[in-house]
């Protein structure tokens, strides 16, 4: 095979696609029109006949090149890339002449010179092209999953029974999150109530006894370094001052212990020791010292009969390499302080949904005896107030629906109904959101006797013993005072400080709310934005537990397909020149895609997250990155190729398009709109990738516009438009009109949006001529 | 928080201040002098509208333009702060220089009649005036001065019963910059806490409006009343002795209609700065304006025993 440009033997293959292409275009005028090596025409040379026809070709006369003139790339590009072989698959290009060609044209003879063109830029291109392999990266099976609750353990769970190395990260002494705490949970099928710990215990027993799961309690992820898709986590481990190993739970140091502080697994409603055990079906199965509260008198140790108490201890750190992570940091509650109408630090029978919850649980406070707190008696009237944090327009307060609040107010009112039935339950709601077979719970709840009343009270104030909730009645518009004598508030879900930490540790968007974000609403609800990264449960938004499980065993899915599959990225990123780069770092933060990292005095790019959007190489000041397949190249080649032999009363304009755009392009074709003939699209791997000087190459070489169309979610739109309007202001310093450029947005299913873009720029472009 | 000034002030004089109780604009003087805070007042200066804007005499419009007028003092006379007394005056200058600034056409036009009116020293360009930068309440300043208030502290009000009553137009307007919470204002209370005293803190609708809304008050009595009648009546249940205040229309409200809504009501009525300045001292006649007031103050303030 010859390196010199002009001695590579091209062929070009030329697809009749059934009569698609060649009822349009004038297949023997394209054929006559070429200059090289090879030319075949087939009926369908996506079949495995046109494949021995494209092989016999290739091995026969020694072919260094390949282009396929048939249909779009999105179509068949792999297809060809396989039957090129043993050609490498990027010395193949196809010449789309049937979506952007035969399909968008009338006119036999204009359709077939523009068919032409795109093939001789096509032509053009592959002599340019470079060898390059594609890149295949093997994730490392080992998983940190963080966060031990629901969402977590079910992640976990799922991964280590595919045979995956799971570290557990939990940053509380114990795993089970919070529906170890919630008591009752709701089940709308069943319409009835269960026990909370009874479906949680087979589950953490699962997790436990699971080989492939090693769980790190008292400890969190402290720092995270992304190398070549393995994450280095750093953890910081927190002494227990009770050896697991030793601990038999008996419980005598608890006894021993003299120190008395507020239960948090209870809500503080009730009181343990400085050596605690945060609940009976705690894992590890241990005590463990709150070292804060602890007067390291020593009881505890005297007590011990198996001297597994050391009270002393130094927090420990140590790195682990995983290949994914999954984040399941999960959610706290709003502060119902920040409503002080509600006089939740002012009055004791003011609480939340969460310490009913203990209240009622048959392991909380009063074993599950629903007693007020101020005098031990069961309310008369408990109101329910809902949307405490939540759909709140003011400082402070979420917009968002905290989506699980109405379900757990129903399930606490049908509980108390249940077990006391001269109670009165009141709940004042804003809207009662109870989709799918919750409608039914609903119902349920209404033919239990609970009242509803639609209106957020404004406040609850104490008048006498009683507490008086005052609202306006939304539905009768009267204003109203309920007299209770206990009263809920459903505070928001709102995401955990660790759910905020980890996001800036990982380096993960989030949304406004401080949730993590994920990679696109739609269609990628469990990635995050950084690749081998995911994310479950409440720590992504608001949900219940159904939807928490559901979310973590898909994001266990998601890390299945990494692991075992590789992951294929296109050959076309950065590299890092080693001996020119000075390790800046400028680059790091110009890169949108967040690729770069400094690294043991060296940059380092991130194969699996760099776009190729070549963004890094204009900022280098070394030119020490490079980017694999010699594209700008190939682009002036392709650009040249186009342009060839335009005659002077014709009109060409060049479009380049990304993946995106292209699709869009695509579908005008294949929805049989019409563009005009001049319209000549190239796709390029990422719009930045078309420089400014391949633009201006364009314009000086006889091209009439240019049309960069650019979807508005890529992370480089701003930066494009911003260099456009740049190349336009010296365009016009050259003498060339700035109009000739035009910078669209475009969007895959809006393709007749574009078509309607290019017939528009087409006819501004057609009446500047005749001006000038 | 935000940036206090203490100097480069003007002090936004306010209609319902000069008309209905001057003693509150005195005592601000008075009170500000004792902490040596810079400030003006000046005779150019125009009503911000208020009461006439929520009233739905004057528009958005008008009171902007007025608005903007009175901004131009800051570069007159130099000083590039103003401070207001009035909850209303605040909430109103708040806004007009968020229109001002960010919706170029309103600006323009008002420009534009400036320039037809031979005013053109009017002209306001985007950023003569922040919002949240150049514009206070009158408490915006005391808050940062809290600290230095025991010094000049002269009478121990602490035996009386006080509660505060923040207007809505300082808290539940510009959230922001509103400095003490919203939901629970406790600025006042805090300040009152600084003269070495301590308020009843929260009582049955503290929050609630004064009742006054403006044309409510003539144009919805029994309403309004009602409204204020809640209030009083859990003042009294609560044996209030002083209701300390930051906007002089819940002033009005309190004072002049108590004895219309409850002769039996005996809480007095005073402006956050009036309860400074009695606490320093001040002469009730010449600078607190004692007889302005409805309900008189000297029916509680009797006696005032001297701080040891």
């Amino acid at each position: 095979m010859s390196d010199n440009k002009s001695d590579l033997k091209i062929g070009v293959f030329i697809c009749k696609c059934g009569g698609n292409i060649s009822e349009t275009i004038d297949l023997e005028a394209l054929k006559a029109s070429l200059n090289v090596e090879v030319i075949e025409e087939f009926e369908n040379l996506c079949s495995l006949n046109g494949r021995k026809i494209i092989r016999d070709g290739i091995l026969n006369k020694n072919l260094d090149r390949v282009v396929i003139a048939a249909c779009s790339p999105i179509s068949h590009e792999k297809t060809f890339q396989d039957y090129v072989q043993p050609l490498n698959a990027y010395y193949m290009d196809m010449a789309n002449i049937r979506e952007q060609c035969s399909w968008v044209h009338d006119d036999n003879e204009k359709a077939t010179a523009k068919a032409i063109n795109i093939v001789n830029a096509s032509i053009e291109k592959v002599k340019e092209a470079h060898a390059v392999d594609p890149i295949i990266i093997h994730a490392s099976d080992k998983v940190a999953v963080i966060g031990g609750g629901i969402s977590g353990m079910n992640a976990a769970l799922s991964l280590a029974k595919q045979g995956n190395k799971v570290t557990l990260i939990e940053q509380s002494p114990s795993i089970g999150g919070h529906m170890a705490k919630i008591g009752k949970v709701f089940s709308p099928v069943k319409i009835a109530e269960e026990c909370g710990m009874c479906l949680l215990n087979p589950i953490l027993n699962e997790v436990v006894w699971n080989d492939n799961i090693e769980i790190i309690t008292n400890a969190k992820v402290i720092s995270s370094e992304k190398r070549s898709g393995t994450f280095n986590l750093v953890i910081e481990k927190s002494p227990r001052y009770v050896n697991p190993e030793r601990c038999i739970s008996c419980g005598k140091c608890a006894e021993a212990c003299s120190k008395e502080v507020p239960n948090s697994w209870n809500d503080n409603l009730s009181m343990r020791k400085a050596i605690y055990k945060p609940f009976s079906q705690a894992y590890p199965e241990a005590y463990v010292v709150d070292m804060e509260n602890c007067d390291k008198c020593g009881d505890c140790l005297r007590a011990c009969p198996m001297r597994a108490i050391k009270l002393k201890g130094e927090k420990e750190k140590f790195p682990i390499s995983v290949g994914s992570v999954i984040i399941a940091t999960g959610h706290k509650l709003f502060d119902p302080n920040l409503r002080p109408e509600y006089g939740y630090d002012r009055y004791e029978d003011v609480i939340t949904q969460s310490e009913l919850g203990r209240i009622m649980g048959v392991n909380g406070p009063t074993k599950g005896k629903l007693e007020k707190l101020s005098n031990g008696e069961v309310p008369k009237r408990v109101v329910m107030i809902q949307c405490v944090g939540s759909r709140d327009e003011k400082p402070e307060g979420h917009l968002y629906c905290s989506r699980v609040c109405c379900m757990v107010a129903l399930k606490n009112a049908n509980i108390i109904k249940h077990k006391y039935p001269n109670t009165d339950v009141v709940i004042c709601y804003t809207d009662i959101r109870t989709p799918g077979m919750f409608e039914k719970y609903y119902k349920h709840g209404q033919a239990n006797g609970i009242r509803f009343i639609r209106g957020r009270p404004g406040e609850i104030v104490k008048k006498g013993d009683n507490l008086v909730v005052r609202t306006e009645n939304t539905l009768k518009r009267q204003f109203e005072e309920i007299e209770a004598d206990m009263v809920v508030l459903s505070t928001a879900m709102e995401p955990s400080e660790g759910t905020k930490e980890i996001a800036k540790i990982m380096d993960v968007g989030t949304t406004e709310d401080s949730f993590i974000k994920e990679a696109h609403p739609k269609i990628k609800p469990i990635a995050t934005d950084v690749k081998g990264t995911f994310v479950c449960g409440t720590a992504h938004d608001p949900k219940d537990i159904t939807e928490s499980i559901m979310q973590a065993t898909a994001a266990a899915s998601k890390v299945s397909e990494f692991v075992h599959n590789g992951i294929d990225i296109e050959p076309f990123i950065a590299e890092i020149i080693e001996e020119k780069c000075t390790v800046c770092g400028d680059c790091i933060n110009f890169c949108k895609y967040k690729a770069m990292t400094m690294e043991d005095n060296q940059m380092v790019i991130d194969p699996m997250t760099c776009s190729g959007c070549g963004n890094c190489m204009t900022v280098c000041k070394q030119q020490a990155i490079t980017i694999n397949g010699n594209i700008d190249d190939k682009i002036t080649a392709t650009i040249d190729g186009m342009l060839e032999g335009k005659k002077d009363d014709e009109r060409r304009i060049l479009v380049f398009l990304d993946q995106i755009g292209y699709t869009a392009a695509d579908n005008i074709g294949v929805n049989r709109l019409k563009y005009p003939e001049s319209i000549h699209i190239i796709k390029v791997h990422s719009i930045n990738r078309v420089r400014p000087s391949h633009m201006q190459h364009a314009l000086e070489n006889s091209a009439d516009g240019i049309f960069i169309g650019e979807y508005p979610g890529d992370l480089m739109y701003d930066e494009v438009e911003n260099k456009i309007e740049r190349l336009r202001n010296r365009l016009e310093r050259r003498g060339i009109n700035r109009e000739r450029i035009m910078f669209a947005k475009v969007y895959i299913p809006y393709f007749t949006g574009l078509a309607n873009k290019l017939i528009a720029f087409d006819k501004e472009i057609a009446e500047l001529e005749d001006k000038e | 928080m935000k940036q206090i000034p203490d100097k480069d002030i003007i002090i936004f004089k306010s209609c319902l201040i000069t008309v209905e109780y001057p003693g509150i604009e005195s005592s601000t003087k008075y009170v500000f002098d004792k902490l040596g805070i810079e400030y003006k007042i000046l005779e150019d200066q125009t009503c911000c509208t208020g009461l006439g804007h929520y009233s739905d005499v004057f528009d958005q419009f008008t009171t902007s333009v007025l608005g903007a007028r009175n901004f131009s003092l800051a570069k007159k006379y130099n000083q590039k702060h103003f401070v207001m007394m009035c909850a209303t005056c605040y909430a109103i200058n708040k806004k007009v220089a968020n229109i001002l600034n960010n919706k170029s056409e309103v600006r323009e036009d008002i420009n534009e009649i400036f320039k037809e009116s031979n005013l053109e020293h009017l002209t306001y360009e985007k950023g003569d005036i922040d919002s949240t930068k150049n514009l206070f309440h009158v408490v915006d300043i005391l808050y940062k001065k809290k600290d230095e208030l025991s010094k000049h502290i002269k009478y121990d009000l602490s035996d009386f019963k006080i509660a505060t009553h923040h207007g809505c137009h300082y808290c539940k307007v510009h959230y922001d910059d509103t400095i003490g919470g919203y939901r629970n204002p406790q600025i006042l209370d805090e300040l009152v806490e600084a003269c070495g005293c301590e308020t009843i803190g929260f009582y049955d609708f503290k929050r609630t409006t004064c009742g006054s809304g403006f044309r409510q008050r003539y144009a919805n009595k029994d309403l309004s009343m009602d409204v204020t009648k809640d209030k009083l009546q859990s003042l009294k249940e609560d044996n209030v002795d002083i209701l300390v205040h930051l906007c002089p229309n819940c002033h009005v409200q309190f004072d002049r209609y108590q004895n219309y809504i409850d002769d039996d009501c005996k809480t007095i009525h005073l402006n956050i700065a009036q309860f400074i300045a009695i606490a320093m001292g001040a002469d009730f006649n010449k600078v607190i304006g004692a007889k302005a007031h409805t309900v008189p103050i000297e029916s509680i303030l009797t006696d005032l025993k001297e701080v040891e």
